[in-house]
């Protein structure tokens, strides 16, 4: 008998490192994307303006406002990133002191506001005074820009 | 064979393979990234408006070699039961009055002064004011918001509705 032949057929084996390198690698990206959507993305429903004259959202430099709707047009909270704050003069207060720490540090940040379709303008408005009120303080220049975030049903259609 | 070539083939065949069985990771990591893929949101088609806010204290800018320009001020008033969204359109002064956004932006495109209309009244700068009351829908003010910049107008702003 033969040593080569008692040593068995020969093993075909598919090398799989490379293929659990990418998984893992894909794993951690959208575990990490998931984690950012998360908190600045509530999920609530944006108006969805006819024929909007809208631009693309900016890159970089940004902070999100959420607008939590409650029931019935009513609010939650205000929240930027993971701080949140009540619906009541204490709590606006201290939103615009958070804005005033986040607009201090980088001069370029732009506001992205997120609100629901249905909530109502009263409950918006302490939202807008509040990042105007706190450009003045961190003494932007002139004016503080924002952005009003919704939804262009083409753009969604069409894809990235 | 010789004795030589019989203990090198013990030997060979006695040489323990370690292999780890990568089968159930792999599995799991599958499981894993389809878990994620499926439920990451991109946020898909958000679009944003830009908005300089103007500065909402009285006086705390005044320069007092400029003329105030006199906003246009549009104002939003719900007509109907709240949840309907129902608003009724009106335009502050002698102006014929909208019954929808299309005719609210129609208005303002008519009325803007460029090279085509040189007999406009608003300049594109001109300012624009809009105004809801408290209990108009957010949709509904960005829809007033979207006829002003779809029709040209780049100083578009809130007034206050609290």
């Amino acid at each position: 008998m033969s040593v080569v032949h008692e040593r068995g057929n020969a093993r075909i084996e598919a090398n799989l490192t490379p293929m659990i390198d990418m998984t893992f690698l894909l794993i951690v990206f959208f575990v990490l994307v998931s984690r950012i959507s998360e908190v600045e993305n509530v999920p609530m429903e944006l108006p969805r303006p006819e024929d909007p004259a809208t631009v693309p959202p900016p890159e970089e430099g940004r902070v999100v406002l959420n607008i939590l709707p409650g029931e019935g047009g009513s609010v939650e909270g205000y929240k930027v990133g993971a701080a949140q704050f009540a619906p009541t003069e204490d709590g606006v207060a201290a939103l615009e002191r958070h804005l005033v720490g986040l607009l201090s540090q980088n001069p370029d940040l732009d506001v992205n506001l997120r609100a629901d379709r249905a909530t109502a303008y009263a409950d918006v408005s302490p939202a807008l005074d509040a990042v105007a009120a706190a450009g003045r303080t961190a003494d932007r220049a002139e004016r503080t820009r924002i952005n009003l975030v919704v939804v262009d049903d083409e753009r969604r259609r069409r894809g990235p | 064979m010789t004795r030589h070539g019989a203990a090198l083939a013990i030997s060979r065949r006695a040489r323990p393979r370690l292999t780890l069985n990568l089968t159930p990771m792999i599995d799991v990591v599958f499981q894993l990234l389809i878990y994620f893929l499926v439920s990451t949101n991109f946020a898909l088609g958000e679009q944003v408006y830009r908005v300089d806010l103007p500065n909402r204290e009285e006086g705390a800018t005044a320069d007092p070699f400029t003329l105030d320009e006199e906003p246009l001020r549009i104002e939003l008033r719900p007509a109907g039961p709240v949840d309907s969204g129902l608003v009724g359109i009106r335009i502050e002064g002698p102006w014929p009055q909208p019954q929808d956004f299309e005719a609210l932006f129609e208005f303002l495109r008519d009325r803007r002064l460029d090279a085509d209309r040189p007999a406009g009244l608003f300049a594109p700068d001109h300012p624009i004011l809009i105004d809801p009351t408290g209990e108009v829908r957010w949709d509904r003010t960005v829809d007033a918001f979207n006829a002003a910049v779809r029709a040209g107008y780049t100083n578009v702003g809130f007034a206050g509705g609290s």
